[in-house]
């Protein structure tokens, strides 16, 4: 699958192909390792930018409380949060 | 006006392949109408070790004929949240759109649970909120209940596609493979295709 921004697939497939390769050989075995942390870090940050310029931030943050997102409150939200308008 | 559908279902696979299959459920051929996944966060809780993902969704929109004068065709965006939890085989989706809303919010929540034969049982629920009024409350409800079961017949045919690639095939090439039990083979060294 391609990621909203065509600049970002690449950097997605490089997560996806870490995630896949994690999941199925450390998580399902009960590792609780981190390998995938640098590569999904270049992703989220090309993805943001795409998500900023295109003003979907603001929609994504506002129901990500409402479908019990235990991520709602993390620090990178905050940062995106005081930069949008407060209720 | 709530409507509330629920079905269960067992898919003749391990938890651990179905779970995997279910992540990596995109794209498959009966789901042209989802055009991009990304992951929005990624997290494993070190204390319980489950694990936490957000992904944004975007699918084409197909409105109907009789929508058409109150809704855009816009591209419609899903935020999906995955919670997995592998020692207890557990994985529970919701998805909820983040589009359209003002015409109806569906949210779904799907749980695939690791059964004692070694197979999976899914249970799907759907919720359906539509407050748009203009008479049209009806036509939504059946609108739904017909846009559920459709919806529901393609991603099994989906995941049934995945699934099959999974166990025959050995999914995107890992060199670790799932046996039916869902156990690790060891690494081969070579070739990534599994022949049973």
């Amino acid at each position: 699958m391609d990621s909203i921004g065509d600049e970002c697939t690449p950097l997605k497939r490089e997560y996806d192909a870490c995630f896949t390769k994690w999941y199925s050989e450390k998580f399902l075995n009960g590792e609780r390792t981190n390998d995938c942390t640098e590569v999904f870090k270049k992703y989220q940050t090309c993805l943001r930018k795409v998500l900023g310029e295109r003003g979907l931030t603001k929609m994504i943050d506002d129901a990500r409380p409402s479908i019990g997102s235990v991520f709602a409150n993390d620090s990178v939200d905050n940062e995106q949060k005081k930069s949008n308008t407060s209720k | 006006m709530v409507k509330f559908y629920q079905q269960k279902y067992s898919y003749e696979y391990s938890w651990n392949t179905v779970s995997f299959a279910f992540l990596n459920r995109y794209p498959n051929p009966f789901a042209t109408h989802v055009l991009t996944v990304d992951t929005l966060d990624h997290r494993l809780d070190a204390q319980t070790g489950e694990l936490h993902i957000t992904r944004l969704l975007r699918k084409t929109n197909s409105v109907p004929r009789w929508a058409r004068s109150i809704m855009r065709g816009n591209d419609a965006y899903i935020l999906e949240e995955v919670t997995i939890d592998a020692q207890s085989g557990k994985l529970v989706s919701k998805t909820r759109n983040i589009t359209h809303t003002r015409l109806m919010k569906v949210e779904e929540t799907q749980t695939l649970l690791a059964d004692n034969s070694g197979h999976t049982m899914c249970k799907n629920e759907t919720s359906i909120v539509s407050n748009i009024g203009y008479g049209l409350n009806s036509r939504i409800e059946n609108f739904s209940l017909s846009r559920f079961t459709d919806n529901l017949v393609k991603s099994r045919k989906g995941m049934h596609y995945v699934l099959d690639l999974a166990q025959r095939k050995g999914l995107f090439g890992q060199r670790m493979r799932l046996d039916q039990t869902g156990a690790p083979l060891s690494a081969s060294s070579s070739g990534t295709t599994l022949v049973d």
